[in-house]
């Protein structure tokens, strides 16, 4: 029996048993994507637990002295992250239904608004003017998870643009885009964790 | 930069978080509602995240109307 292989072609579609092997194992990626994002979850959830609990058995919330996290600056980047989330289901709505350069322009929108998350972040570590080290148990918190949190945007901006140029270079055909419904998860995985951080800091 | 200007752009800021957020907030309940009877193991993560971005959207919009702040802000 031949051995077969999923091929990165447009012309996937056109080899019956390509597509049969697709469909059976399908399921299973996406099973093991939702793993990867459980265990991507796990490392969050220790540095979280970690932070609430050095807060709870603190004398007082901030500590004296600490830096002063900017409200404002903070909505406006959390909303343009949610907005990122909103934009990246659309994207992948318009492949569903084949509209190739919907698709494109909401992926570009998607990661221009990712990018400009990422200035605001850095925008706002500026701002706080307090380095590392000198920052105490809040900032090291602070940093230390909107810090890996912002690795995760910076590694999905660049997840999408790749899953933007193989959609353009034909990886996908509009029937196969487990790709694409992966990177997506990915996108409303990072927003979803921001939602925790963003009350954790700046609501609590 | 002065204090006055600062104050400017906070509110420009917030003017603009709930502005977005509004729009965040109503696309991602219409996404939800559009998607409530689909099926397969990613919609059921999708139908979950689309619900926790909308209650995000709703968390910066009150906290841009300083509704929700916390200890360690500057309103």
């Amino acid at each position: 029996m031949a051995v077969a292989t999923i091929p990165h072609s447009p012309f996937a579609h056109d080899d019956p048993e390509v597509d049969l092997l697709y469909s059976e194992t399908r399921e299973l990626r996406v099973q093991g994507f939702l793993l990867f994002m459980v265990s991507d979850l796990v490392l969050f959830s220790s540095f979280i637990f970690a932070y609430l609990y050095l807060r709870s058995s603190g004398q007082g919330w901030p500590p004296p002295g600490g830096p002063k996290l900017d409200l404002a600056l903070a909505s406006i980047n959390s909303v343009i992250l949610f907005g990122s989330g909103a934009t990246m289901h659309f994207a992948l709505e318009n492949w569903k239904h084949s509209k190739f350069m919907k698709f494109a322009g909401w992926m570009v929108a998607t990661i221009v608004l990712g990018s400009l998350f990422l200035s605001g972040q850095v925008i706002e570590y500026a701002k706080l003017a307090v380095g590392w080290g000198d920052s105490g148990i809040f900032g090291a918190g602070f940093y230390t998870l909107t810090g890996m949190h912002g690795f995760h945007v910076f590694c999905g901006v660049i997840y999408l643009t790749v899953l933007l140029l193989q959609a353009t270079h034909g990886t996908y055909t509009f029937k196969k885009y487990t790709g694409l419904t992966l990177g997506t998860l990915y996108w409303h995985f990072v927003d979803v964790i921001w939602v925790v951080l963003f009350s954790i800091f700046y609501l609590l | 930069m002065s204090e006055a200007a600062q104050h400017t752009i906070a509110h420009v800021e917030r003017i603009l978080a709930v502005i977005f957020g509004l729009v965040v907030l109503g696309v991602a309940l219409v996404a939800l509602k559009n998607d409530w009877h689909s099926k397969g193991i990613e919609n059921q993560v999708f139908k979950m995240m689309l619900g926790l971005l909308a209650l995000g959207a709703f968390l910066a919009i009150l906290a841009a109307f300083n509704v929700l702040a916390g200890h360690g802000v500057e309103v």
